[in-house]
């Protein structure tokens, strides 16, 4: 062995483990009378999405919150570490956008060990302990699918043959806005869903598979139902250049309720549009407050979500933000 | 080999490796061929082409375009995960320029490409001259990538009506796609410059050995450069096209997990991780065979949560088709029942 | 992880360096970094990348890869939740039963890459499609475990210190990585695996069991995706068939950021766990500052990535010039 290699590791090892043992003492200084929230988001992948983060960023700082972000770009096991780096740095209440709907119980159970409240955004959780967390304020995805289909149903007098395009498989909001579109439509013998397939929550799926169906099992559609905006304005351009008019030869429908999809509206190639409202921060910092104070919160609160068609369209667009 | 009953056809497919994902290819048609009607329906519509076959054409192209830069990659040894992600800043800055600013299309596009090209040659450059290993030098590029996308476009989904980027991906020429004619330009180019010039055979040599290519006096670090900057320009052109076909900037989502198909089809197509000889043709076989694959789902109306099963079998069945092991086994069992 | 200064270690010594070096300044710049809760939860939050990671390490080391490692969890989680939730079967049937599977799954696929010379890429994406699709078969929903088996063992910790303790899914990390170690390092097998990874004739040459080895490698990797699939199940208490997309991608990543070659035949267990332990002090960084916005979160987490490999470069080559 080398005496002077052995020296540098030596030197920079002790610098390493120095600066360490400051870091420590430095640590320890006092905070400041800020109120810190954490908000543990599930990712970027839409404009719903981002305009879901803009909304929380921007009540905090009306609010002078201090507000810690993090984006676990889709995956639970980074928003469950995002919510215990919360916990350890003793943040004053959490913000959760569960990216799924069960495996929270042990993480939820470390912040009410740790005292600090949890507000759920956007949907809920399966568990048998509701006093894990204070409070929920959702959309109903259900409904929101069944909704679709009760206005398809008035729409067409009940006879429709769709083309469905899923979100991501096992996404929340795609198996409920699948199950509430189904049994919407089940009272209707001659709706049928002649195909459905996933588009992936995204603008290009749900051209690519629209294109695809249009040639195959999907050729004779009179409706496309998508479960997300995006989709179907992918879907409208797959329509228009297999010749097909969206919005009058086929009815196009989804839910969201993005600024795309109400220009599409405008334009008359979407039809209609089930709102999913993202501007959950003035609402979701309210139940911060009332949480930090002790106030009984109710456990869920249900965004009322509204219908938008080609009639309401352009009275809204202007106010759209995202 | 007397007993080689595709003696006769191997000449035409450059070698036997490329017979089999032909072969598979194949396969996959004639099963829809059987169980998809309309599949082979091709009607002229507005002077072009419409029909199962184009969509198959287009929706593959941009897997193509990313296979042909990775071939060159792989042949080197390396492998380039970053490419999803260029895409997406592609297609973040074209649709930017062409919505806020007053260049010519040809200055837009330039400026894409020299871009991509340039995050390309940073991969190269991490690869070659500072010596990291190219799955973890390219990952950088592919997490940070997709952030610098989000950022150019600031997190939203940019939308244009621009007509020459909307032809890009939208346009017909000759009765096809455009991007037909995007992919056979580019595999052209490639194809020549590789095959008849010495560049092939450096790239052969460095994935081959890379300290005797050196010692031949070839001047490895630019091979390696190179080819990085390379597939960044044809993960460009990809960007281009899947931003052109939807008209719209999906920063966040564009080009997502296509690395992963883009390697596949490469290596499908008979071209070893490993590095050395490699085949272009070959990996565009292979894009068509995953483009076909999913397709194929669509049609079969196989529900998407569990598509991703048949599609593994059908890897798999390609793979074996390919293992020399497994046909002499197949061939020994049939001699068997024979005698 | 023999703690001698051979020049083969630098990388090992660099990367070891560079995370405490990471440790250090954001311990400096974060309140509440430097405790024992933070250090409990790397091991913790990271036990399934971890177990995952080590079952990698000897597929890499072999000169292989395994893309179905994260589809693997996947199914295993969704299938003891199912098994525990749905059909009320013990856990103690059902963790050995899912274990004994996804051993036999990597078996399988080392098989065929092995018998028939496949490519370990295309054998090990299709197994990952596989795996993907048979968990969306079992359940397309997630389902949560409610089991007091369970509750027993989420309960369970080693107290460090006043607020913090070491979880069973840590523990079981700590303990798979020192076996893991240990089969690497100091058996027979672990030399086998390095010859095979080093150069595959040579092996077969010195008359080494190369097939066995290789077949090995795959059903080691099976074994870790299932038993990290199992821990993840404990760590959430719930089985979800979209989980772990992605994952190998980050898996591979720990494995070569601790200084293990794609190419096989060098690395070693002990920076394994730095790969691993950097990618998730990384992580922690990220989530402790809370400032950035999704783009720059991305852009950050490239930049630190980027950083600390050419930091670990640049020590392994600057103490090896000073020889």
């Amino acid at each position: 062995m080398n005496t002077r290699s052995f020296l540098t590791k030596l030197g920079a090892t002790s610098i390493a483990i120095a600066s360490f043992t400051v870091a420590s003492l430095i640590s320890l200084h006092a905070a400041d009378k800020k109120l810190t929230v954490g908000f543990a988001q599930v990712g970027a992948e839409s404009a719903w999405r981002t305009a879901e983060t803009e909304s929380i960023k921007s009540e905090a700082s009306k609010r002078g919150v201090n507000l810690k972000f993090s984006d676990a770009q889709g995956k639970q096991e980074n928003q469950i570490k995002a919510v215990r780096a919360f916990i350890a740095q003793g943040v004053d209440a959490i913000i959760l956008a569960p990216v799924v709907e069960t495996g929270w119980e042990p993480v939820l159970r470390e912040a009410r060990r740790a005292k600090i409240p949890v507000v759920l955004v956007d949907r809920g959780i399966k568990t048998a302990d509701e006093s894990l967390f204070a409070t929920l304020i959702a959309s109903d995805f259900v409904a929101e699918g069944r909704m679709a289909a009760e206005w398809l149903a008035k729409k067409t007098g009940g006879k429709a043959s769709i083309i469905e395009l899923q979100g991501t498989p096992g996404a929340a909001p795609a198996i409920d806005r699948k199950k509430g579109f189904e049994a919407g439509i089940k009272a209707h013998h001659e709706m049928k869903i002649i195909a459905s397939q996933s588009g992936d929550f995204r603008r290009s799926g749900g051209k690519e598979v629209t294109e695809a169906l249009l040639k195959g099992s999907g050729a004779s559609v009179t409706a496309v139902y998508a479960h997300n905006d995006d989709m179907a304005l992918g879907a409208i351009q797959a329509l228009e250049e297999a010749g097909k008019k969206p919005g009058t030869d086929v009815i196009v429908l989804s839910i969201d309720g993005v600024k795309g999809a109400f220009e599409a509206m405008v334009a008359a190639k979407l039809n209609c549009t089930v709102e999913c409202n993202p501007l959950l921060g003035p609402m979701a910092f309210d139940a911060v407050e009332k949480a930090l104070k002790g106030e009984k919160l109710p456990k869920k609160t249900v965004v009322q979500d509204r219908v938008f068609d080609s009639n309401s369209a352009a009275a809204e667009l202007p106010n759209r933000r995202y | 080999m007397m007993n080689d009953p595709f003696a006769r056809i191997r000449p035409w497919f450059s070698g036997a490796s490329l017979l089999w994902p032909v072969l598979g290819l194949l396969t996959l048609l004639v099963f829809n061929a059987i169980y998809a009607p309309g599949f082979f329906r091709l009607e002229l519509r507005d002077g072009h082409l419409y029909g199962t076959l184009v969509d198959i054409l287009n929706q593959g192209s941009k897997v193509m375009l990313l296979a042909i830069g990775m071939t060159l990659i792989i042949a080197t040894g390396g492998v380039d995960l970053s490419v999803g992600s260029l895409m997406a800043i592609a297609g973040a800055v074209a649709a930017v320029l062409v919505t806020q600013a007053a260049l010519p299309f040809a200055a837009i596009v330039g400026t894409t490409l020299a871009l991509t090209a340039i995050a390309g040659t940073a991969n190269g450059l991490l690869v070659a001259a500072v010596g990291i290993q190219p799955i973890i030098a390219t990952l950088i590029l592919m997490v940070a990538g997709r952030g610098i996308a989000m950022l150019i476009t600031d997190g939203q989904i940019i939308t244009f009506e621009h007509a020459p980027l909307v032809f890009v991906g939208n346009g017909h020429l000759f009765a096809l796609p455009f991007t037909v004619t995007l992919v056979l330009l580019t595999l052209g180019v490639t194809s020549l410059a590789t095959r008849k010039t010495a560049i092939g055979l450096f790239l052969e040599s460095v994935g081959d050995n890379e300290k005797a290519a050196r010692y031949c006096g070839i001047n490895t670090t630019l091979v390696k450069v190179v080819v990085y900057a390379f597939s960044g320009l044809c993960a460009g052109v990809a960007g281009l096209i899947a931003t052109s076909n939807i008209k719209a900037a999906d920063s966040s989502r564009v080009g997502e997990m296509m690395e992963l198909d883009a390697i596949f089809a490469v290596v499908v197509g008979g071209t070893a991780l490993t590095g050395g000889r490699f085949t272009l043709v070959g990996s565009i076989v292979g894009a068509l065979l995953i483009q076909t694959l999913t397709t194929t789902m669509y049609n079969l109306g196989v529900p998407p949560a569990v598509a991703p099963v048949p599609k593994a079998i059908v890897i798999v069945a390609v793979c074996l088709l390919q293992s020399e092991k497994f046909r002499q086994q197949i061939t020994s069992w049939f001699g068997r029942r024979q005698a | 992880m023999k703690f001698s200064t051979r020049s083969q270690n630098l990388p090992l010594y660099a990367t070891m360096l560079v995370l405490l070096a990471l440790f250090s300044v954001a311990s400096l710049r974060y309140e509440g970094f430097f405790s024992t809760r933070v250090v409990a939860n790397l091991f913790s939050d990271n036990a399934s990348l971890g177990i995952a990671a080590v079952g990698m390490t000897f597929v890499i080391l072999a000169g292989g890869i395994d893309l179905s490692v994260g589809a693997v969890l996947a199914f295993t989680t969704i299938f003891t939740a199912t098994l525990v939730q749905n059909h009320n079967v013990s856990p103690f049937v059902a963790l050995p039963l899912a274990l004994a599977i996804g051993t036999s799954f990597g078996t399988g696929m080392g098989f065929l890459i092995q018998r028939y010379e496949l490519p370990p890429f295309l054998v090990t994406l299709g197994g990952m499609f596989f795996a993907r699709g048979v968990a969306f078969v079992i359940s397309q929903e997630s389902v949560g475990i409610t089991n007091a088996t369970y509750d027993k063992v989420l309960e369970f910790g080693v107290p460090l210190g006043a607020e913090a303790s070491l979880s069973a899914t840590a523990l079981a990390f700590i303990v798979f990585l020192i076996a893991g170690a240990v089969l690497a390092h100091f058996t027979r097998f672990g030399r086998n695996v390095f010859a095979l990874g080093g150069n595959e004739n040579s092996a077969r040459l010195m008359g080494l069991p190369v097939g066995a080895t290789k077949i090995s490698v795959y059903a080691i990797s099976g074994f870790c995706s299932a038993l990290a699939g199992v821990v993840s199940t404990f760590y959430k208490g719930s089985g979800n068939p979209a989980d772990g997309v992605g994952f190998e991608l980050d898996v591979i990543a720990s494995v070569v950021i601790g200084g293990t070659l794609l190419t096989g035949g060098v690395g070693t267990m002990a920076g394994t766990l730095t790969g691993v332990l950097i990618f998730g002090t990384i992580q922690t960084v990220l989530n402790f500052d809370g400032r950035l916005n999704s783009s720059w979160l991305r852009i950050a987490m490239g930049g630190l990535l980027l950083l600390f490999i050419l930091l670990q470069r640049f020590l392994s080559r600057h103490t090896a010039a000073v020889r």
